[in-house]
């Protein structure tokens, strides 16, 4: 039987305990056909895994749920929330998943993070290299997590 | 009325800090908010605070060169630090220690996280 480690449930950890502590909100792998977000409607965020592995780790949801978000963080109405606060939460959220998720991955070890920052557009292809989780919460908006590089996948290994 | 700084450059952290503040009971203290290391070290320098709570990773000064500093000054060496980072690990926070800080939490932090560091602080 194959076994894979534990990068995959590493990285739904990650997201769910960041997720629930610090904005109150619970999500689950979505099953069957991942639901597409339209470019127009993405927003996104990256950052750089820079040691002992080299990779990248990128945040994905619709803009209308990072609003709701960060409306719900800061106590305010949607519409009330700025650019500004939303971007940061959103470079937080993921600065946190990735900083949970590398010591999910690497419990003794030391490693380097860089500090994410806001990207725009549409996402890059997912390639042999990425890998992807498609989650979504209790109301079935989705968020989306991509891992790449060929050196942070060299933990996703395979255990025969 | 204690007096807490805050230093992340990221503005939602510090919110998060000060909203788990206010549920253990710190709701009434005055909150200074720097957005790096050097912000928060002038912050220290003009009034010493009861505790200070900073991020690793900052722009212009890092929470680790933050700590050495105060510890390095006869006016500031007696605040307590809380160090709480998102890049955490048993090495970092052994060096983080060594260095001076009182306690090294990981990003999230929880209410009952920040209760616990802040025990003794608290009494």
């Amino acid at each position: 039987m194959t076994q894979y480690n534990s990068f995959y449930p590493a990285m739904i950890e990650a997201v769910q305990q960041t997720l629930e502590n610090m904005v109150f909100m619970e999500v689950i792998e979505e099953r069957g056909t991942p639901t597409d977000i339209p470019a127009a409607e993405l927003t996104w965020s990256s950052m750089l895994i820079n040691d002992p592995v080299q990779g990248e780790i990128r945040l994905a949801m619709p803009a209308v749920l990072l609003k709701k978000i960060s409306g719900n963080v800061f106590g305010i109405d949607e519409e009330e929330v700025t650019t500004s606060q939303a971007y940061d939460i959103l470079n937080e959220l993921l600065n946190t998943i990735g900083g949970l998720f590398m010591t999910k991955l690497l419990p003794n070890q030391e490693y380097k993070i860089g500090l994410p920052s806001l990207e725009s557009g549409k996402l890059p292809e997912a390639d042999e290299h990425t890998v992807v989780w498609h989650l979504i919460n209790s109301d079935e908006e989705p968020l989306k997590i991509y891992a790449g590089g060929e050196s942070l996948l060299t933990m996703h290994t395979k255990a025969e | 009325m204690k007096r807490i700084i805050i230093a992340d450059d990221s503005a939602t952290a510090r919110m998060f800090i000060k909203r788990c503040l206010q549920i253990v009971g710190l709701g009434d203290a005055e909150i200074i908010e720097a957005e790096d290391g050097k912000q928060a070290l002038e912050a220290a320098k003009e009034e010493p605070a009861d505790l200070l709570l900073t991020d690793l990773n900052m722009p212009v000064m890092d929470g680790q060169t933050l700590v050495k500093w105060v510890k390095a000054s006869p006016k500031l060496c007696d605040m307590p630090i809380i160090v709480i980072t998102s890049a955490g690990n048993p090495a970092k926070e052994a060096q983080l220690l060594e260095l001076g800080a009182y306690r090294v939490l990981n990003k999230p932090v929880s209410p009952p996280m920040m209760m616990e560091a802040l025990e003794e602080f608290l009494d």
